[in-house]
């Protein structure tokens, strides 16, 4: 858990912040957290497998790992499983899909004709028109 | 030539980029970056060739937008979801005309696609439209883009191309393990 902080000595921090540049943290930060049991014994089986002894250790695989994969995704690239015999399974984890580029597309305004409108209700409210061999070999790709 | 396509780059290498429009060269040149890092008005994505990955062969570049329900005309709405409506813009898409024919073009166009269906499987989106020169439209078409009516004469062909008809097509090329 993160430390509690208390709300005024919060303000008085950032107060402080405006005229002084806060001294680096060296302490380390305690970190606690509240496992279910199934949790728990993962975690005890992992250390088990990954020959760890430490609490400290595997958090700290653990958090460098989740980094890269989160730096991982923010770039746009999946993450992929590969097997030997070369069969891929795409790894979707719906925390990791919020940092994604394609979560993060710019919205922006396009204009359309009154004409174009309703053409495009047309469209949009008619049944979706079979894939085109094009349209396939792309997906295929 | 192996070709990777990735998100643009800060000091990808863009000056030598020529497409044969000047708009669209001057585009990849001058505002893709500013536009995808500092205003967020469209990401691109670049295809590179492994052996110089950072030097750009072809882009296209994509953002979201969304029509307001109201801004239908009143005898089309009845059809229509009750929400406004989310979509993806193909707003760009240019090959180097040195490497033209080589399925650069295929490839931009079928990670757009791709794109596509991964933000209508997380945010949801149900179309991609593009504006295509009058002369690429039946480019497009091939790919299952359909005119959407009411284009000026001179201007470009607004092209859409349903989120499903896209899923379709995946379905078709992949087992469901592999989405999962």
């Amino acid at each position: 858990m993160p430390p509690v902080v208390k709300e005024n000595s919060k303000r008085a921090a950032q107060a402080q912040s405006k005229t002084v540049a806060l001294p680096k943290r060296t302490h380390k930060t305690k970190f606690q957290a509240d496992l279910a049991p199934a949790e728990d014994h993962m975690v005890r089986a992992l250390k088990a497998e990954l020959q760890m002894s430490s609490n400290s250790d595997f958090l700290s695989d653990a958090l460098t790992l989740f980094r890269w994969a989160v730096s991982e995704r923010k770039r746009g690239h999946r993450i992929v499983s590969e097997s030997a015999a070369g069969e891929r399974k795409v790894l979707l984890f719906p925390r990791l899909e919020r940092v994604a580029p394609e979560l993060t597309l710019p919205q922006v305004d396009i204009r359309w004709t009154e004409r174009e409108l309703g053409s495009l209700a047309e469209l949009v409210s008619g049944q979706p028109a079979e894939p085109t061999e094009a349209l396939i070999r792309a997906m295929r790709r | 030539m192996a070709v990777t396509i990735r998100r643009l780059e800060e000091f990808d290498e863009v000056a030598g980029f020529d497409c044969g429009d000047e708009p669209l060269n001057n585009y990849l040149k001058r505002h893709a970056w500013t536009n995808q890092e500092k205003v967020s008005i469209g990401v691109t994505y670049v295809a590179v060739d492994k052996s110089a990955p950072s030097a750009v062969l072809g882009y296209f570049t994509l953002a979201t937008s969304s029509v307001p329900r109201e801004r239908f005309p009143k005898k089309f709405v009845r059809g229509l979801p009750p929400y406004d409506l989310p979509l993806i813009l193909l707003a760009r898409l240019a090959v180097d005309s040195r490497f033209s024919g080589r399925g650069l073009g295929h490839a931009l166009i079928a990670e757009a696609l791709k794109i596509t269906l991964r933000v209508a499987d997380e945010v949801g989106c149900r179309c991609i439209v593009t504006d295509a020169y009058p002369d690429r439209a039946g480019w497009y078409a091939r790919y299952g883009f359909v005119p959407i009516e009411g284009a000026t004469a001179s201007g470009p062909q607004k092209m859409f191309l349903d989120v499903r008809t896209i899923r379709s097509a995946w379905s078709l090329e992949s087992s469901p393990a592999e989405r999962e």
